[in-house]
């Protein structure tokens, strides 16, 4: 996490009601729809995306790893007009097959991925989710717009700049593995680095360091035939690892495991993070997934991104119905954190007595020390008070009721 | 055509076939889609059985019956003996000859006589020290290196035993040096073919074709550029070995797991890395396959090349096939036998060993077993052994003449047999198909092939079948096809009821199953040697031959096509109190049927190789009129013929190819 939950929305097309005229006036205009409206009650217009690369008034004076602006990606016959055509843009996707024979995977999408957070792009099958990862390293050619990583133009690389992007700054994690089934595990591990043609006994070395890293010491000479589902994916999470990239980027990597291995493998990679903060880049269409891993989420529907924002954002303040849906069935005290169920105190006997919590405790956390105290609770930061919680602000956030009704 | 072609593998999942026939359709009204598409349809069969009808009696009232019109058709011999003749006169002089194909027939010649002089410099105990250590190793050490090894030292000593050292050498030189020309060639088309598309559409109905051709077919064209000898033998043992070794090829680097290539390029991999350290490596089961059948065909046609004057086992079949010696023929037929089962089991070991297995984790893995082989090898030829030593040998024609006597003598039932036969259903069936009028014989044809194929295929068999009229061979042709006929229907009805019995009672399967495998290994050639002691040199024993030639197939199809039924549907209709007759006829046979298509298919195309390698057993028509071209040197009369047996091949493909061709 980037330390800044209050972040929000922002990019692409996300914004209430997603009103489509605008977004495309917005995209041809060459800003980026960026400078939107926030979407969520007590957030403040995200406005980073928008802003020069380098300066999103919030304190990230890093550019983003990566940043992606009116990305399309059309397959399909003469998929180039598609994106240029105002009026083929407004089609919704079945009439776009009928007029045209194409399908629009990725619509006009844009954000950032910052340095050293946990980026989610959730959505269900067919979202074009999986499209979008692989335009980001060019797998999948995009038909338009524009991709950037550390500031530098992805699209106008050529051949040879292009393979050093993807050996040494971009290292993906796929669903199937896509391991080589007639090496050993240490010889896929070491895959990677025999590409970029590091010498046999230093990238052994290399990735037996990582095996251990990933927990699969003791296996280096097995095959991937004889490992089990969890296991085959340590060894595609560790080749990913082996090259040190900046950036890893995830393809669904635990679509394909049973529930318990998928759990652990989660917590592998928020461990991952954890300890080396390295950025990342999630495709998944598991919404506990997104909410347990992600700092940000993005939630794409149909090629367009329906709303970016924090896990708490998008349970709290889902930006329309379909997210709404979506999220229904979420426990909203496990996600939500007090910062947003607080009030502020009410004189200085509730400011300054009571049990405390920091405001990214969970609403959980809090009904727990609530009811342990039979009293409201502070939410203190750095030794100052920001608000209280009581039972009834804490109960409208299960319930899922407006802050704004309770107070009134 | 060799049976291993049948074990070709398809690309795994199978897309469910649209239902293409008429009772297709007719299923299909039922599952809502398509009571038009199926009302068009049965308009469409009943417009065609019009037409049909009305140019059967249109026919009839212009054309009248009998063959094949005299005006019709055009001789071709004049011209090939001509083209014979100038390139006999032209040998030595012809820059085209000076300059190309003298280099290559003498380059052929002096390889497969060095790897000859290799092998004698090896004495006999280094042949069978090298075939046995080889053999261990490709196997994968262990217990199954150790079986296999026991085979090859088992196939060798036979071949000493029976007194074919010599004949065993030189057709080992002619197999290493075709079979490393083929599978060279074999992967240079595969690769071209599994890395562009467009080579692979060009190459595929090539490659198909080329598959339903007969052997005999491939030995007059390099007959009559080279001469009889060893490179026109080598050079046609290559062209006809080298498609499965292409195909594979070009199948393994397209079925390799996508996912594995994309985490290739994600990684930066160029071109030239994702073809090394992925594309090959995942295809590499593949063509060890490829190789394999590569092998197996090659053999196939090296014993065949005999009558272009290959020399080897093959050349002492033929000779004793042509004095009707038996004992003899038995003699250099075992050896083949043995050559193709030890070649056979060596290959597919190897084939199994690759990634299945962690690395061996004794001393001796690696190269260090290479070595050893290598080393062992080394000390046999040092002991400086020459052939095998006349002492050890056994000659066993003397007592499978005499058994071959008694037989003929005691179970004349069998030569009974073959003449009740020929009698009552080979005469009346050619009778028929010769009283047929030629144009109703092509409008079945065309009838036939649009039926289970589309336009495509009823146009190339119709001009496959007018090419035969025109080439002057109706009456010969026609004579095979009965044969061919007669052959397919035994065929079928014993392949599709054992095949039955085999998917339904396991056990069975199991004790067939090596049976199979092995004779599917074996060259046609020595199916013949059996069948003349039982049978004498008649139609019925080239008959006899090409059943059993063309029976495993049939039944390992039928076995699978019935296994592969979707268990869910077996179980649907078992809870549904479907008795097992119920359950064969209702489901199994219903929903195998494109197995059973193919079975069909791979039956036909089988049993017409075989059918016209009988020319030589007394088969007459196509086959001895190609035997009689390339004894006689006539070379019209001969490729008149091959060119027949193309066609005829051409027809009976098609009209048993189920639907196109395209994705399969």
């Amino acid at each position: 996490m980037n330390g800044d939950t209050r972040q929000t929305t922002g990019a692409g097309t996300a914004g209430a009601g997603t009103a489509g005229a605008a977004t495309e006036a917005d995209a041809k205009a060459g800003t980026g729809a960026d400078a939107k409206a926030g979407t969520g009650a007590g957030t403040r217009a995200g406005t980073e995306a928008a802003a020069p690369v380098g300066d999103d008034g919030t304190g990230h004076p890093e550019p983003p790893v990566f940043a992606v602006r009116g990305l399309w990606k059309v397959f399909g016959p003469k998929a180039d007009r598609v994106p240029a055509s105002a009026e083929l843009t407004a089609l919704s996707p079945a009439e776009l097959r009928e007029r045209t024979g194409c399908t629009a995977a990725v619509r006009d999408v844009g954000f950032d991925v910052r340095k050293g957070e946990v980026f989610v792009v959730m959505g269900l099958s067919g979202s074009g989710k999986s499209t979008l990862v692989r335009t980001l390293t060019r797998l999948i050619e995009p038909t338009s717009g524009s991709i950037a990583i550390d500031g530098e133009d992805v699209l106008s690389m050529d051949k040879a700049r292009l393979r050093e992007l993807r050996r040494h700054r971009a290292a993906m994690v796929f669903q199937h593995f896509g391991l080589l089934p007639h090496r050993t595990v240490l010889d896929n591990v070491a895959y990677g680095l025999e590409i970029q043609g590091v010498g046999r006994a230093e990238r052994r070395a290399r990735a037996a360091e990582v095996v251990a890293k990933v927990g699969l010491a003791g296996l280096e000479e097995r095959r991937p035939g004889q490992l089990s589902g969890g296991q085959q994916q340590r060894v595609g999470l560790a080749r990913a690892l082996a090259v040190d990239p900046e950036v890893l980027l995830f393809d669904e990597p635990f679509s394909a495991l049973d529930p318990l291995i998928r759990r652990d493998m989660q917590e592998e990679v928020i461990r991952l993070h954890r300890e080396e903060g390295r950025t990342m880049v999630f495709i998944t269409h598991d919404l506990n997934e997104a909410l347990r891993l992600g700092d940000r989420i993005a939630l794409m529907r149909d090629g367009r991104i329906v709303q970016l924002g924090t896990p708490e954002e998008i349970v709290g303040s889902p930006a329309d119905d379909y997210v709404r849906d979506f999220v229904r069935d979420v426990p909203r005290e496990q996600v939500m954190t007090v910062r947003t169920a607080m009030r502020p105190a009410n004189g200085a006997t509730e400011a300054e007595q009571g049990p405390a919590v920091a405001p990214g405790a969970t609403v959980s956390e809090a009904i727990e020390a609530v009811a342990r105290s039979g009293g409201p609770v502070r939410v203190v930061e750095g030794g100052r008070c920001l608000g209280v919680v009581d039972d009834a602000a804490l109960l409208a956030v299960v319930a899922g009721v407006p802050a704004q009704e309770v107070a009134a | 055509m060799s049976a291993t072609a049948t074990t070709v593998p398809k690309p795994k999942p199978k897309p469910k076939p649209k239902p293409k026939t008429a009772a297709g359709e007719a299923r299909m009204r039922h599952s809502g889609g398509g009571p038009r598409e199926a009302l068009r349809r049965r308009r469409g069969l009943l417009a065609g059985g019009g037409a049909l009808a009305a140019l059967l009696v249109l026919g009839a009232v212009l054309l009248g019956g009998g063959t094949w019109p005299a005006g019709l058709t055009a001789d071709i011999s004049a011209p090939l003996d001509a083209a014979n003749d100038w390139v006999v006169d032209n040998r030595d002089s012809h820059p085209l000859f000076l300059y190309f194909l003298l280099h290559l027939s003498n380059t052929a010649t002096d390889a497969v006589d060095s790897v000859y002089q290799v092998l004698d410099a090896l004495g006999w105990l280094g042949v069978v020290a090298a075939a046995v250590l080889v053999a261990w190793r490709a196997a994968g050490l262990g217990r199954r290196g150790l079986r296999v090894a026991l085979t090859a030292l088992g196939a060798f000593a036979v071949c000493g035993l029976l007194g074919m050292w010599d004949a065993t050498l030189l057709t080992i030189a002619l197999m290493v040096v075709s079979v490393a020309a083929a599978a060279l060639l074999g992967t240079l088309i595969g690769l071209a073919a599994g890395l562009s598309d467009r080579v692979d559409r060009a190459l595929r109905p090539v490659l198909d074709t080329m598959q339903v051709m007969p052997a005999f077919a491939y030995l007059l064209p390099f007959v009559l550029v080279f001469g009889t000898g060893t490179p026109a033998a080598l050079f046609c043992t290559v062209i006809y070995a080298a498609p499965p070794m292409a195909r594979l090829t070009a199948l393994g680097l397209r079925g390799a797991d996508p996912a594995a290539l994309e985490a290739a390029v994600s990684l930066g991999a160029n071109g030239r890395q994702r073809l090394w350290t992925a594309r090959l490596p995942l295809a590499r089961r593949q063509m060890l396959l490829g190789l394999n059948q590569t092998i197996m065909m090659a053999l196939s046609m090296v014993v065949i090349a005999a009558l272009v004057g290959a020399g080897g086992l093959g050349e002492e079949v033929y000779s004793a096939l042509a004095t009707t010696d038996v004992g003899k023929a038995f003699a250099a037929g075992l050896p083949i036998v043995l050559i193709a089962v030890w070649l056979d089991r060596t290959t597919a070991a190897a084939g199994d060993a690759i990634g299945t297995s962690a690395p061996a984790r004794s001393w001796l893995h690696g190269g260090r077993a290479w070595a050893l082989v290598a080393a062992a090898v080394a000390a046999a030829a040092a002991v400086r052994t020459t052939g095998w030593p006349d002492a050890w040998t056994y000659d066993i024609s003397a007592p499978v003449n005499r058994a071959q006597e008694w037989i003929t003598t005691n179970l004349t039932f069998t030569e009974d047999w073959a003449r009740e036969f020929t009698l009552w259903l080979l005469n009346p069936l050619r009778d028929a198909l010769l009283w047929l009028p030629w144009w109703s014989v092509l409008l079945l044809v065309a009838a036939a092939a649009r039926l289970v194929g589309n336009w495509l295929s009823a146009v190339t068999a119709t001009a496959a079948m007018a090419a035969i009229g025109v080439l002057g061979v109706w009456t010969k042709s026609l004579n095979t096809l009965s044969q061919v006929l007669a052959a397919l229907v035994v065929t079928l009805v014993l392949g599709f009821l054992a095949g039955v019995l085999c998917a339904r009672a396991g056990r069975l399967e199991r004790w067939v199953r090596p049976l199979l495998d092995a004779m599917q290994t074996m060259p046609q050639f020595v199916y013949l040697i059996p069948v003349v002691a039982l049978f004498g040199a008649t139609r019925t024993s080239a008959i006899v031959a090409a059943v059993v030639y063309a029976l495993p197939a049939v039944v390992r199809i039928t076995t699978q096509g019935l296994r592969d039924v979707d268990p869910a549907a077996v179980e649907a209709s078992r809870s549904l109190g479907a008795s097992s007759r119920q359950q064969l006829f209702g489901v199994q046979l219903p929903l195998a049927r494109p197995a059973l298509q193919l079975a069909v298919n791979q039956g036909v195309v089988l049993v017409l190789a075989v059918v016209v390698v009988g020319g030589l057993v007394g088969g007459g028509a196509l086959g001895y009129d190609v035997i009689k071209g390339l004894s006689r040197g006539e070379m019209g009369l001969g490729m008149t013929a091959g060119i027949a047996i193309v066609c005829l091949g051409l027809v009976l493909d098609r009209v048993t190819q189920r639907t196109s061709r395209a994705p399969r």
